[in-house]
């Protein structure tokens, strides 16, 4: 439901007429639309305009659609001033926490004639009936219905000593006697009884003070404080903690409050004056002497008016002490209040290439956060650092209270046993009136020789016009870098693998002739042979002696057999070859090529007349046979 | 067996060059890192042309250390040897070029330097290429270069002549370990050169004039101050040539600088 109102929130200035004319009125209506949580409506400064009626307040529901809406407005009756154009800025409201505007209007004011009278007289019943149908009037800038009782100005009475009587500003010091450094409470307080807008519009620069504010609840809660026997309502305006930071009379500034104070007038009405009303009579029948009916019909003759009003405090004189010379300890670096000291290093053992921390931590009740760090006192064989500070100041606390912790980073540069004397921490206790010490162990720190030259840590900042100190510590002494890149050793360790590459390959093609390229070696050496056995016929064959050549052939063959097989010459016959290829597992086409070939030289020795070519062809098929043979004989 | 106790042989061969050439340095020298130590004291009490005489003979003779120039720049500085100090810090930034102090100090040194103009500030990808130049020393790019041969090598055999190792995952890191051996080899090689650059020289005369030619009589340019990095471009048996960092030139006696 909300969200549905949230989307359809309108905030909306609408007048009855744009164009009025300058003894007209006309009507003014700021009309929030579903707006949830209203809080603090502020409505534009009407200065052009007298306010003939209002503000009337009007709350509805209407339903349109299906839908129900909310809606909240306020309205007035208006009379220009003078003719012109105006804009009435927007009014401003907080909805739901938001600042929401409305929008401007422009109303043209012209020259007046008195036709519109009667118009006018509509509108004010009008406005009148509608204030009877709403809930109640409306004040907006009250922030209590009963205080309106006191914005009532009645007939005769001096504003200025009504406001100065019922709005003033004071302030409360809790003390105005106090040590330098000790801690005071100012507050500012607004005491009201009227119904004012305010604002603070001086705040004091507490000279001369180290000032932190106490948060305040927002929006401003109320108390009730009785002055006088009189009951005011009472807003803290500011709250501070204040530390002297010099001695001697020191004054708070006064704080100057600018207030919108809205105050009530009583106009007699007509028709009380003119007396010749017919129901004069009857409403001042004692029966009507009613507060109820005199709300009801009297509130057209009640007047709004805001009255500025200024205020301001007097200002307070504080006397501040020095604190006392004697017995000051020489560590006293100006902690007021109540304390306690912890100090600590992070380890005790570290080699020079490492870093200590001392962290002093201070806590207590007073100038916390005015703190000085305190004065540690470094051995030699340590470089100090500025510490680092943290502040844990708890929220709104009164006395101030928390704790400010500082770290030294210290840096060892000699190796050996040190000892870093104790913290010393002073502070003066105003409530005791005396200074109080208090010191920590003192801390024993080993410290082992690091392994390199601390260069890191240093201030290489530009501003720093100092040059890096010198550098010392064992270095290692060595003349002219050596350059590996010009050494033989480099190229003989980037000779050495490729050269490990080469081996591998050239092992691994030699393994792989050996599997693979063997057989075609062996073709080749026994095509060695034949062509050996066959010398002869070939000289013939180049000759043209045919049947030398037959001859000759024929012969090879035959001997190449004998020679393989271990068959004498003698027994020589084709049953016997053929067997014996059969058992050496060499048949088909072999062996029948074999004997084709001794078959043709057989035939070609007893039938000559061969030409050239057929020699040629035989003398090639011989060799590819005894190359096949040798193959496969080899095998 | 025969080759076995070759390698033996070698390896006893080298091991005892090593201790003779480590015995010869500490024979040679007295002890550096006494002298050292004696130049810091001078140093610190304020002796500061002693020590800085004491840091350059050490310098001189051959050593160099980060805090061997970065004191010796200090202790020229102190002592108003701008030039020197100067040329100190220079040379210690070529050891390490990223060291906060030593280019704290240089910038102080240059303040003094008449007619400093500043050094152009390096492109990004130039100053990645200046920390990737320094992710190893020299040596350690030659030495890595090696390695990831050796590794490439390995690999190269393994899918290549044996067979059944051979697949994709074995290939691309192959192709990696090259490039990276290329990448090691290259910056070994790219760091030498650096290294033994001597295209720059620091003024140590208090003003030198800077002329148009090579010779006596031709006309003077302009001048430069002590303290002044310059770039040597071309040099003749007495005069150099010089170039600012914002383009200026002439040549200038080569006595004047010294080159770093």
């Amino acid at each position: 439901m909300n969200c549905a109102f949230a989307q359809d929130f309108r905030f909306t200035t609408t007048v009855s007429s744009n164009t009025v004319a300058v003894d007209e009125s006309f009507q003014i209506q700021f009309m929030l639309e579903n707006g949830v949580n209203i809080t603090g409506l502020t409505l534009p400064d009407l200065k052009d305009f007298d306010i003939v009626q209002g503000p009337f307040e009007q709350r509805g529901q209407s339903i349109m659609n299906g839908r129900r809406s909310e809606y909240y407005a306020v309205l007035f009756a208006l009379r220009p001033k003078r003719a012109g154009s105006f804009t009435i800025p927007a009014a401003q409201a907080r909805v739901n926490g938001n600042l929401v505007k409305s929008n401007p209007v422009l109303v043209e004011v012209k020259k007046g004639n008195s036709q519109t009278q009667q118009q006018m007289q509509q509108q004010m019943q009008q406005l009148q009936q509608q204030q009877q149908q709403g809930t109640g009037p409306y004040a907006p800038r009250t922030r209590g219905g009963d205080e309106a009782v006191d914005g009532i100005l009645r007939k005769g009475e001096n504003i200025n000593e009504k406001l100065r009587k019922n709005i003033f500003v004071k302030v409360e010091v809790d003390k105005t006697n106090l040590y330098e450094g000790d801690q005071l409470t100012a507050t500012y307080k607004l005491y009201t009884r009227l119904p004012t807008n305010s604002s603070v519009t001086k705040v004091p620069a507490f000279k001369g003070f180290s000032a932190k504010d106490i948060e305040l609840p927002n929006p401003p809660q109320a108390t009730e404080e009785t002055v006088n026997g009189v009951p005011f309502k009472v807003f803290t305006i500011r709250k501070t903690l204040l530390f002297p930071l010099q001695s001697g009379t020191l004054e708070l500034e006064p704080v100057e409050v600018d207030n919108q104070v809205r105050l009530v007038k009583i106009v007699q009405n007509k028709r009380n004056k003119g007396g010749r009303d017919p129901f004069e009579d009857f409403f001042n029948d004692p029966a009507f002497k009613d507060p109820f009916f005199d709300d009801i019909f009297n509130r057209a003759d009640v007047e709004y008016e805001d009255v500025p009003y200024k205020t301001q405090c007097n200002p307070v004189k504080i006397t501040v002490k020095p604190l006392p010379a004697e017995g000051r300890p020489a560590s006293f670096n100006g902690a007021v209040g109540k304390f306690t000291m912890d100090a600590v290093v992070d380890k005790t053992k570290l080699s020079t290439d490492d870093a200590l921390t001392l962290k002093v931590t201070i806590s207590g009740q007073g100038n916390v956060n005015l703190l000085n760090a305190p004065k540690v006192e470094v051995p030699t064989g340590f470089e100090k650092y500025d510490p680092k500070v943290t502040d844990n100041i708890e929220k709104n606390s009164n006395p101030l209270s928390g704790s400010r912790t500082f770290e030294f980073v210290l840096m060892p540069t000699e190796a050996g046993d040190h000892v870093i004397p104790p913290v010393e921490f002073s502070y003066f206790d105003p409530v005791a009136n005396t200074y109080k010490t208090v010191k920590s162990a003192p801390f024993t720190i080993a410290i082992s020789q690091g392994k390199k030259v601390k260069s890191e840590k240093q201030d290489f900042s530009v501003g720093r016009n100092e040059l890096t100190g010198i550098e010392s510590g064992i270095l290692p002494w060595v003349k002219k870098q050596t350059w590996f890149i010009t050494s033989p050793i480099f190229y003989a360790l980037l000779l050495l693998p490729v050269l490990a590459f080469a081996g591998m390959a050239f092992y691994k093609r030699r393994k792989d002739y050996n599997t693979t390229n063997a057989a075609l070696l062996k073709h080749r050496y026994a095509n060695k042979v034949a062509l050996k056995r066959l010398e002869l016929a070939a000289r013939y064959l180049k000759e043209g002696k045919d049947k030398a050549f037959y001859e000759e052939t024929s012969r090879a063959v035959w001997g190449y057999l004998s020679h393989k097989l271990k068959i004498p010459f003698a027994d020589l016959s084709k049953q016997l070859i053929q067997e014996k290829l059969a058992a050496r597992s060499i048949n088909g086409s072999n062996t029948s090529e074999l004997f084709e070939l001794i078959d043709n030289c057989e035939v070609a020795l007893y039938a000559p007349g061969q030409d050239n070519r057929r020699m040629q062809g035989t003398y090639e098929k011989a060799v590819s046979i005894i190359s096949n043979l040798e193959d496969a004989l080899k095998n | 067996m025969l080759q076995f106790r070759m390698i033996k042989s070698l390896f006893l061969a080298m091991g005892l060059f090593l201790i003779a050439s480590a015995a010869h340095v500490s024979a040679q020298e007295v002890n550096p890192q006494q002298r050292f130590d004696d130049a810091n004291n001078l140093y610190r009490q304020s002796k500061f042309t002693e020590a800085a005489a004491s840091y350059q003979q050490l310098i001189d003779a051959g050593y160099s250390q980060r805090e061997l120039f970065l004191n010796a720049g200090n202790a020229w500085y102190k002592a108003g040897k701008t030039g020197m100090a100067v040329y100190s810090y220079e040379k210690a930034l070529q050891l390490s070029p990223a060291d906060p102090a030593i280019k704290h100090n240089l910038a102080l040194a240059n303040q003094k330097v008449t007619g400093y103009t500043g050094e152009l500030p390096l492109v990004f990808f130039q100053q990645w290429w200046l920390k990737l130049q320094h992710m190893h020393s020299s040596n350690g790019w030659a030495i890595g270069a090696v390695l990831f041969l050796w590794l490439l090598i390995a690999g190269i055999i393994v899918n290549f002549l044996i067979p059944g190792y051979r697949n994709k995952y074995l290939t691309g890191a192959n192709y990696l370990l090259g490039v990276l051996f290329m990448l090691y080899l290259l910056m070994s090689v790219d760091t030498y050169m650096i290294a033994n650059n001597h295209n720059n020289g620091i003024v140590l005369t208090d003003t030198i004039k800077v002329k148009s030619a090579p010779d006596d009589t031709s006309k003077d340019l302009f001048e430069l101050h002590e303290g002044m990095k310059v770039k040597i471009l071309d040099a003749t048996k007495e005069y150099c040539k010089v170039e600012l960092t914002d383009g200026k030139n002439g040549w200038i006696i080569c006595a004047g600088i010294k080159s770093l």
